[in-house]
Formats: structure tokens, C-alpha cells, sequence
């Protein structure tokens, strides 16, 4: 296909770098850089979503604001995407940012209603129900992409979504049960190298050899390790550039044994531990690594 | 559009269909059994089988409204009538006695009752229904060999003496000629399973068997526990195989109209430093009867406690085990249940016709 | 993987069916994925054919981005709170169960799972006047108990009798059946199922775990996929028909004796907001109306806070008063 210079332009200069989204959770000049890929994973309740949001927001919001002020299409696999939730780290942001930011500044002119709507119309939503559903869906997101060079990121929350799915409907082979991901995933690079867009996917720990789901638990095994484990294909395991794995902190480990007061468990410290990867090679050295921890508040993550 | 991944198929056949492209059952149903058999990778009798059971799903004559679903108010009208227990308290604790259409798990220790309790229903079930009975019949499922006829048939005795002290009009007159200890154990149908492959394979052949019984108004499992509290390495196996057989015992008595009641044994188990004695089976186990009633003993006296149940309050009473069966303690107070020996069959009158909306005004 | 037919899109015929096999290309991924004017080469076919085809079936194929800004504006439009009608409890929620979301209750035998769910859709069908759909698979539900909750709110025998017919009832008890009810329930049966006045605003399962977990155990995939596509059904229907999922979920003792919720980790993700129901902690012996919820998970309110509440109050303070009275009775005697 051919491509205009304009498109050209479009496809490759106008892209904001996010290297800088958020200097606490990446290693020094390590942040993701054009063209890679960030996997958050973690258990249930280890605090991805808000991680998510957070990174989210610092993508839409102007960048009066604090923000980075990209466009950003949420592939959302899970059915999970909170709106509401969205909305209220948005709105506690702007007025956080209004606050401090002189009042000559353009956007505090315009009604609060209306930065926030400004900064949702830069977000770009896609329900997915299949895997298959998904790699059409990255098909047809090509030509937003080659449309809009403000479009810096794509969020996939969760691209281990149909895993289960795939493994049941791919029958003894493991190639079949991994056939659409990986295809996705090879779709993804091409993206990735042709449009210089960042991608942020999470993915949930599972139990992978379980033996008892029935009679046994999550979350409280006595070792975390096995859940740290990446099982999705290798494609896309050769994709990631860095891995983010989330946990609770200590302090009210079990939801339910530990009492904790309100103020406490409002505090409920998650860690985040980045391992950035050398992309280059096949073979994965770990380039870099950051330990980081936040907590939750209403208006969202706050680094510690 | 029904996705065919969601299709009660073999997973073999499900993956050869999907990966020949086949995504809902409607493609799946509008080919020919050859055409099929050939696209999709099957042997002929897999495609016509293929095809019989996605096109079950579509219609599903027997199971009236399961497609779309009844309003509370109709549901309401159909309510289930209940099996008296002969102790009125336990009566009253359970709103009438043991629902039909509903599962319970009776809990409790060796020799506080259960079995006897269970062989009491066998025989109340079977009371005529011009006395406020159900006029219905019973299957036993024996696990444990502990039945002893001699003891079934003294009970029946007492619920016939029961009855025929209190016949009035020529209608129960009637019926009391048929109401005998003889008949009585005659409409008890024994099964004996010896371990739990027998109980798995003759709880399959049940649904058939009351399909010709239709009579059949009270399943007894005595006890569920036994066959499943050995042989098994892999508890997660027997975890699934008791989870499967605890809904099929929930189909058969909703589809059927049968009460069905199961034993329960119980453990102990050490929690906050204390031992305790807990329904055996596991905790998630406990979710599996829609009522669950306990059995135990407090001090020298039996007492039963409601212990889950989705339409009555949580309370314990008193009851005891005589020679004639299962019926309320000595000491109960007669205000609250009446005379004493007129008091089951008619408190089952009164109960199963409309038990709740009488109480409730 | 959708296979190419004839006819799927206008101009896909049968002599280019053949001709995109005979290249290697069956399905609409294949197709999507190629090289159109490579394929166009291959085939001998039109170029511009080729890729009005890719682009019909594309579209057919693939889910739309929407504008968050619109996504938002309808969900401030369509967004309710379903309470749960024990005031503890909606404190909890934040006043609710929210539409387009899943709220868990999990819990152990006998603590009170099904009563809340019994209090909500009598509370949905009687002061909201909306529909219900309630999808029993223990047997559990009882409809002289929901009546019995009713004539505590109301003494109208009519408007008793109208509610009752807003709560539509589903028995299923193996999984397929769930999955086909819930997929009757997509195409359709949400409409069929508000005839009775009002829309659906609230689809409880109770318990999915008891449907589920005969499926899962051993080593085997097909129960984990039949969980998740439980789980994307209900998910579709909270979010596409805007109303408030309630499901009960069991629970299991983790390593160090705390209850956890069942069904595993790749559940555990599924419900947006969790709420963990114990008995309370009491001096006397087992029987007690009161329990205890935790919340276990939620976007807005922070975790690990607690309510009582009491059973006897979803059936009335009355009836309470009465009921607990009795309980004392009997352990008089």
C-alpha cells in the first residue's frame, strides 16, 4: 500500500515518547521507549488496575495538567474497564492541577466539565470477546493508528483474557491453543515497528498446573513464585520489554483475617517490582531493575 | 447465535468443530449429517449426534419453562408440599417438614437419630392423603448396610396405629385398609451401594427409575458420607465427583417432585486452638443441601438445629427417638404442639396447603 | 476463526472461496492477515475486489472503539444503583449494587447468602417496581419466603402479587444449561423477561459455584473455559444490558485458616466488588441471626471494612423480634 508524506510524517515523527510516563515505577532512563511493550501482572488485588489507571490518566490529561496529553485506545478483553472509577482519579488530577498551575494557563479557563471531557475524548474504548475478536480488532486499529498521530498507546487489559478459552478450544496441540495469540502478537510487532506505539498490557497471575483448584486457594501459597511465572505464548513473552510485577504489600496480606482500621487498610501498601529487559537480543538479560511501592487513595496511586 | 464452546459436547468433538470453523450451533444444525460429518472432521454417528444434542438445547420440551424461566408467582402457586417428620417442633422449625423439590442434609453423630429420622419420612411419606398425608413412596439408598427391616416395620406399625385411631369418615376408612404395615414396606424400595462407584452409577439410574415410580415422593441417601470418606488420594477428585452429585440430586428432586434427604457424618476438627465437631465432607460441602439440618446431643437431651436454610430462621429443637420412631420429646410443652396424638398428620394438613401464607398474616 | 463462505459479504463468491483455498487462505484471519496485493497476484483475482472483501469482512469482524467521552456520557445516563435493601450492607457497596458490574457474595453454608440476594430482588421487584431475573441452581430459592418478605413491606395482597411476578425465576443445575440460559437471556430474553412491567434491572446467580465447580478438579482445561465464558456471559449482559449482577461465590480456607472465596484464582478476578459474609462471632452456641460482611473488593471504597447486619432484619424488624424471641425460647427449654 502506498503512503502519503503526510502519513509518513503522521506514522513516525508526531508520536509522543512515553519514556517519562512515570519516573517512579521504571529504572532510570529505562522507561518505555518507542516501540515496546510494559506487561503489568499480578494476582487479584495486588493493585494493577489502579496501576493502570494511573498510567492511563497521566496519558490523557493536558499537560497543564501533569499529563502527557496522548491519545490512547483501552483494548478492554475483560469487560472491566471502570468508568467511573476513571473519572474520579481524572477529576481529583485536574483539580489537583488546577490548584497549583497559574491562572493565565489556557485550560483553567474552561469549564472543569469540559477538560474532562477533552481528556476522554482522547481516550478511544474497544470491547473485545474472543481472541479471534482481538486480532481483527488490532487489523482494523491499524488505520486509527495511521490517522492519528497523536495516538501513542495501546492499553490491552488483559491479554491473558482468553487463555482458557484457547486452551480448551485448541484441543492437544499446544501450537492450535496458542495459534491466536501468537498471531496477535506478530500483528502487535508489526504495529509496534511501524507506528512507534507503546503498549501496556496486563496479565492475571494464573494457577497453571493446578491441581486442586476445588480443595486449594489462591492468594495466600507460601511461596509467590509460581504466580510470577509468565505462561502466555512465546511471542508474545519475546515482545515484552518490561515486566511489572505487582504484590500486596504485607501489612494485610489475607482479606479477611486481618482486622485492620480504616485509616490502615485505606494505606494498604502494593509493591511494583520493573524488570526491564534488553529488547535487542532473543535471549532475555534482565538491563534493569526498580523496586517501587504505592498506595491507593481516591484520587489514585500515590508513590511512597 | 449459541457458541458451540459452550455446547454440552465431548471436548474432543467441540475442538474438531471449532477448528473446522463451526462457531455456533445454528451453522451446525442447518447442514446435512453427512455435509457435517464431512467439514468437520466426524465420523457419521458423531455428527448425528452432534446434531441430536444441539438441537435438544434448542427445544428442550421436558423441561418446561427452563428457557424462559417462571415468575416467582407461579412458582409460588407450585410450592411443594412437605413430609412430616412426627415431631412437631421439628415440624414447625422447618415450616412444615421436609420440603418436596428441595435437597436436605441431615448431620449428625453416630446414634443420635439420623437413620431413624430418615426411615421415620420413609414411612410418613407414604401416609394416605385424605389424612393430610402425601400418599407417595420411597426409595432408600443404604451405603452404610445399617438398615434393619425389623425396625422399619415396627415404625410402620406405629404410623398405622397412628392413623387408625383417629379414622373419621368413610374416606379414610378406605384408605386405611390400604395403609398397612405390609404395604407400607412393601412401597419402600431398597437400594444397597457399597461404595461410591455404585452410589455415582445408580444415582444415573435414578431419573429413570422414578420416571416409572412416579409415586415416588422422598429419596433417602443413608449415608452420602460413608462410601466418600476413604479410598480417595486426590481429594480434589472427590471434591468434583460429590460437587456433580450434589447437583444431580438437586435436578432429580426439582424435576421430580421428590424431597431428597442424605446422611451426613460428622468430623472433628481442630479451629482456634479447639477441637470441634463439624459436618464431615469439607466446609464447601456444606453448600450443597438446600437445608441442613443437625442432629447432636445436648446433655441427656436430642436436640435438631436448623442449621442453613433459605426460608426459615436458624433454631434448635428438641425431639427424641421412641420405639414407635421419631417423634418430639416427652417434655415438650403440649400448648405448642397441640394434642399430642393428633397433632402430626393434621399439623400436616394445615401445613401443606398453604404453610407460609397462613403464618405470615 | 471465522472460515470464508460464499456469500458472507457481497462479491465473496464461490469461484474466489475456491481461489483464496487454494492459496492457503480459509478464514477471515487468513485473509486480514495476507498481503492483499500479493494475494491478488496469487489468485488472479482484482485487486481492488480483494481488498473491498478485506474490508467488508473487517468491519463485520471487528469490535468499534468508542469515544471515552461518549462511553462516559452514557454511562452517566444509564448508570443505577440497585440497593440491596440492609442499609449495612449498602454502606458497604456505596449504597449499592451498581449496573454494569459484578458484586460477589461470598461466604460459608448458612451465612446468609441467599437471603440478601432474596432481600435485593424482592427490594428491586416491590419499591423499584423493576424486573428481576433470578437464576437459582441450589433449589434454594423459595417463594413463600420472598412472599413472607413482601407482606413485611407491604399489606396490598395485589402489590405482593405484582412483585412476584417481576422476579422471573430460572432453574438450571448443570453448567450448559447456565450457559444456555444466560445466552437466552442475551438474545432476547431481558425483554420477554420485563413483560411483567419495568425493566431488568438486576440478574442475580445463586450460587454460580455450585454449578461451577463439579466442572473443575483433575486436569483437565474444559471446566477453566466453561468458568470463563460463564464469566464473559455475565460480564456481557451486566455491561451491554446495563444492569446490576449479583452472583454467590463459596469460600475456602487459605493456608493460615482465612476463608477466601472459591472458585479459584482465574474467577477471582471476575467480580468487581466483593463482599466476604461470616456468622458472627457470638458467645452462645451456633444459631445466630447476626452476621458479619467484609469488604474484600472494591474500586471505591476502601477494603477490609466491616458491618454486621441481621438476618432477621431483611425479613422485618417484626418478624425479627419474633424470630429471636423464639431462638431464646428454645434455649430456655
Amino acid at each position: 500500500m502506498t503512503e502519503t508524506g503526510a502519513q509518513l510524517f503522521a506514522r513516525l515523527e508526531a508520536r509522543r515518547c512515553l519514556i517519562d510516563i512515570e519516573p517512579n515505577l521504571f529504572p532510570k532512563d529505562c522507561g518505555p521507549q518507542y516501540g515496546e511493550v510494559v506487561e503489568l501482572h499480578g494476582l487479584e488485588g495486588t493493585g494493577k488496575t489502579e496501576l493502570l489507571y494511573h498510567l492511563l490518566c497521566r496519558c490523557i490529561l493536558p499537560v497543564e495538567a501533569g499529563g502527557m496529553g496522548v491519545e490512547v485506545v483501552f483494548v478492554d478483553t475483560d469487560y472491566s474497564l471502570d468508568m467511573l472509577r476513571l473519572v474520579t482519579i481524572l477529576e481529583n488530577r485536574l483539580t489537583a492541577g488546577r490548584s497549583t498551575s497559574r491562572p493565565e494557563e489556557s485550560y483553567a479557563e474552561c469549564s472543569e466539565e469540559a477538560v474532562l471531557r477533552s481528556c476522554l475524548s482522547r481516550l478511544l474504548v474497544v470491547h473485545c470477546g474472543s481472541s479471534s475478536q482481538l486480532l481483527l480488532t488490532l487489523h482494523y486499529l491499524e488505520t486509527s493508528l495511521s490517522s492519528r498521530p497523536s495516538l501513542s498507546l495501546l492499553l490491552i487489559d488483559s491479554i491473558s483474557a482468553f487463555y482458557w478459552l484457547d486452551r480448551c478450544g485448541g484441543g492437544e496441540s499446544v501450537a492450535r491453543q496458542e495459534d491466536k495469540l501468537t498471531k496477535c502478537s506478530e500483528f502487535l510487532a508489526r504495529l509496534l515497528r511501524d507506528y512507534r506505539i507503546t503498549v501496556f498490557a496486563t496479565s492475571h497471575a494464573i494457577k497453571r498446573n493446578y491441581k486442586n483448584v476445588a480443595t486449594s486457594s489462591w492468594s495466600s501459597s507460601s511461596s509467590c513464585s509460581e504466580y510470577e511465572q509468565p505462561y502466555l505464548c512465546r511471542p508474545w513473552q519475546r515482545l515484552v520489554t518490561h515486566r511489572l510485577l505487582c504484590s500486596r504489600g504485607t501489612a494485610g496480606a489475607n482479606m479477611a483475617a486481618t482486622a485492620c482500621t480504616e485509616k490502615q487498610s485505606r494505606r494498604q501498601v502494593f509493591t511494583v517490582c520493573c524488570n526491564s529487559f534488553s529488547s535487542s537480543s532473543s535471549s532475555k538479560e534482565i538491563k534493569a531493575h526498580k523496586n517501587s511501592s504505592f498506595y491507593v487513595t481516591d484520587g489514585g496511586v500515590v508513590f511512597v | 447465535m449459541k457458541p458451540v464452546s459452550a455446547s454440552p459436547l465431548s471436548p474432543s468433538v467441540k475442538v474438531k468443530l471449532l477448528n473446522a470453523g463451526f462457531h455456533t450451533s445454528e451453522e451446525l444444525l442447518q447442514l446435512k449429517p453427512l455435509q457435517l460429518s464431512k467439514e468437520g472432521g466426524l465420523s457419521l454417528e458423531e455428527a448425528l449426534e452432534v446434531q441430536q444434542i444441539l438441537s435438544r438445547g434448542v427445544d428442550q420440551p421436558g423441561e418446561g419453562g427452563a428457557r424462559i424461566g417462571l415468575t416467582a408467582l407461579e412458582l409460588l402457586q407450585q410450592e411443594e408440599r412437605s413430609i412430616v417428620t412426627f415431631c412437631s417442633q421439628l415440624d414447625t422449625a422447618l415450616g412444615g417438614g421436609i420440603p418436596l423439590g428441595r435437597t436436605s442434609e441431615v448431620c449428625g453423630t453416630p446414634g443420635v437419630g439420623k437413620t431413624q429420622l430418615c426411615l421415620q419420612l420413609c414411612i410418613d411419606v407414604q401416609i394416605p392423603e385424605c389424612f393430610g398425608g402425601l400418599g407417595g413412596q420411597a426409595v432408600f439408598v443404604d451405603t452404610e448396610g445399617s438398615l434393619v427391616v425389623q425396625r422399619v416395620a415396627d415404625m410402620a406399625h406405629a404410623a398405622v396405629q397412628h392413623c387408625s385411631l383417629q379414622d373419621h369418615d368413610s374416606e379414610q376408612q378406605e384408605a386405611m385398609k390400604d395403609f398397612t404395615t405390609e404395604n407400607i414396606l412393601d412401597h419402600l424400595y431398597l437400594m444397597r451401594c457399597h461404595d461410591y462407584v455404585e452410589l455415582l452409577a445408580q444415582v444415573q439410574l435414578l431419573p429413570d427409575f422414578l420416571v416409572r415410580n412416579s409415586k415416588v415422593r422422598l429419596l433417602v441417601i443413608d449415608s452420602l458420607a460413608f462410601p466418600f470418606r476413604r479410598h480417595f488420594e486426590d481429594l480434589s477428585v472427590r471434591t468434583r465427583l460429590l460437587n456433580g452429585l450434589a447437583q444431580q440430586l438437586i435436578q432429580i428432586a426439582s424435576q421430580h417432585r421428590v424431597a431428597v434427604v442424605w446422611t451426613n457424618q460428622m468430623t472433628s476438627q481442630v479451629r482456634s486452638g479447639q477441637w470441634e465437631l463439624v459436618p464431615a465432607l469439607g466446609e464447601s460441602w456444606g453448600h450443597s443441601a438446600t437445608q441442613r439440618l443437625l442432629l447432636h446431643w445436648s446433655g441427656t437431651q436430642r436436640q435438631a438445629s436448623v442449621f442453613k436454610s433459605p426460608s426459615n430462621t436458624e433454631r434448635s429443637v428438641p425431639y427424641s427417638v421412641t420405639q414407635h420412631g421419631f417423634r418430639d420429646a416427652p417434655h415438650a410443652s403440649p400448648g405448642a404442639s397441640g394434642p399430642p396424638r393428633r397433632e402430626a398428620p393434621s399439623g400436616g394438613l394445615s401445613g401443606s396447603k398453604r404453610p407460609r401464607m397462613q403464618e405470615g398474616q | 476463526m471465522v472460515v470464508l463462505r460464499e456469500g458472507m459479504c457481497p462479491g465473496l463468491d464461490e469461484n474466489i472461496v475456491r481461489d483464496l483455498r487454494a492459496a492457503n487462505i480459509t478464514t477471515v484471519e487468513d485473509l486480514v492477515a495476507s498481503d492483499t496485493e500479493e494475494l491478488a497476484q496469487k489468485c488472479s483475482l482484482s485487486y481492488m475486489a480483494l481488498l473491498a472483501i478485506r474490508r467488508v469482512l473487517l468491519a463485520q469482524h471487528t469490535a468499534f472503539p468508542v469515544s471515552g467521552a461518549d462511553l462516559y456520557e452514557e454511562l452517566l445516563s444509564s448508570t443505577a444503583i440497585v440497593s440491596t435493601s440492609v442499609p449495612s450492607l449498602d454502606k458497604l457497596l456505596d449504597s449499592g449494587l451498581y449496573t454494569g458490574e459484578i458484586t460477589e457474595l461470598s461466604g460459608g453454608p448458612g451465612t446468609g447468602k441467599s437471603q440478601v440476594c432474596f432481600a435485593a430482588a424482592v427490594h428491586t421487584a416491590h419499591q423499584l417496581k423493576q424486573s428481576v431475573i433470578y437464576i437459582d441452581t441450589t433449589g434454594g430459592l423459595s417463594a413463600s419466603r420472598l412472599l413472607q418478605m413482601l407482606q413485611v413491606q407491604t399489606d396490598h395482597v395485589e402489590e405482593q402479587m405484582e412483585a412476584l411476578q417481576r422476579i422471573r425465576v430460572f432453574r438450571v443445575f448443570d453448567i450448559f444449561s447456565l450457559l444456555g440460559c444466560l445466552h437466552t437471556i442475551r438474545c432476547g430474553g431481558l425483554q420477554q423477561a420485563s413483560l411483567g412491567g419495568g425493566s431488568v434491572k438486576a440478574v442475580i446467580v445463586d450460587s454460580v459455584s455450585a454449578i461451577i465447580s463439579p466442572t473443575l478438579g483433575g486436569k483437565q482445561n474444559e471446566g477453566m473455559s466453561l468458568m470463563m465464558q460463564v464469566a464473559g456471559a455475565l460480564k456481557t449482559i451486566a455491561k451491554d444490558f446495563n444492569v446490576a449482577v449479583l452472583v454467590t461465590n463459596h469460600v475456602k480456607r487459605g493456608a493460615g485458616g482465612e476463608l477466601q472465596a472459591g472458585l479459584g484464582l482465574s474467577w477471582s478476578h471476575v467480580p468487581r466488588t466483593r463482599l466476604l459474609l461470616e456468622r458472627s462471632k457470638s458467645p452462645g452456641p451456633l444459631l445466630g441471626s447476626t452476621r458479619t460482611a467484609t469488604l474484600v473488593k472494591s474500586s471505591r471504597q476502601p477494603c477490609h471494612i466491616k458491618a454486621e447486619f441481621d438476618l432477621n432484619w431483611v425479613s422485618g424488624p417484626e418478624e425479627g423480634l419474633l424470630g429471636r424471641k423464639r431462638a431464646r425460647d428454645s434455649s430456655d427449654s
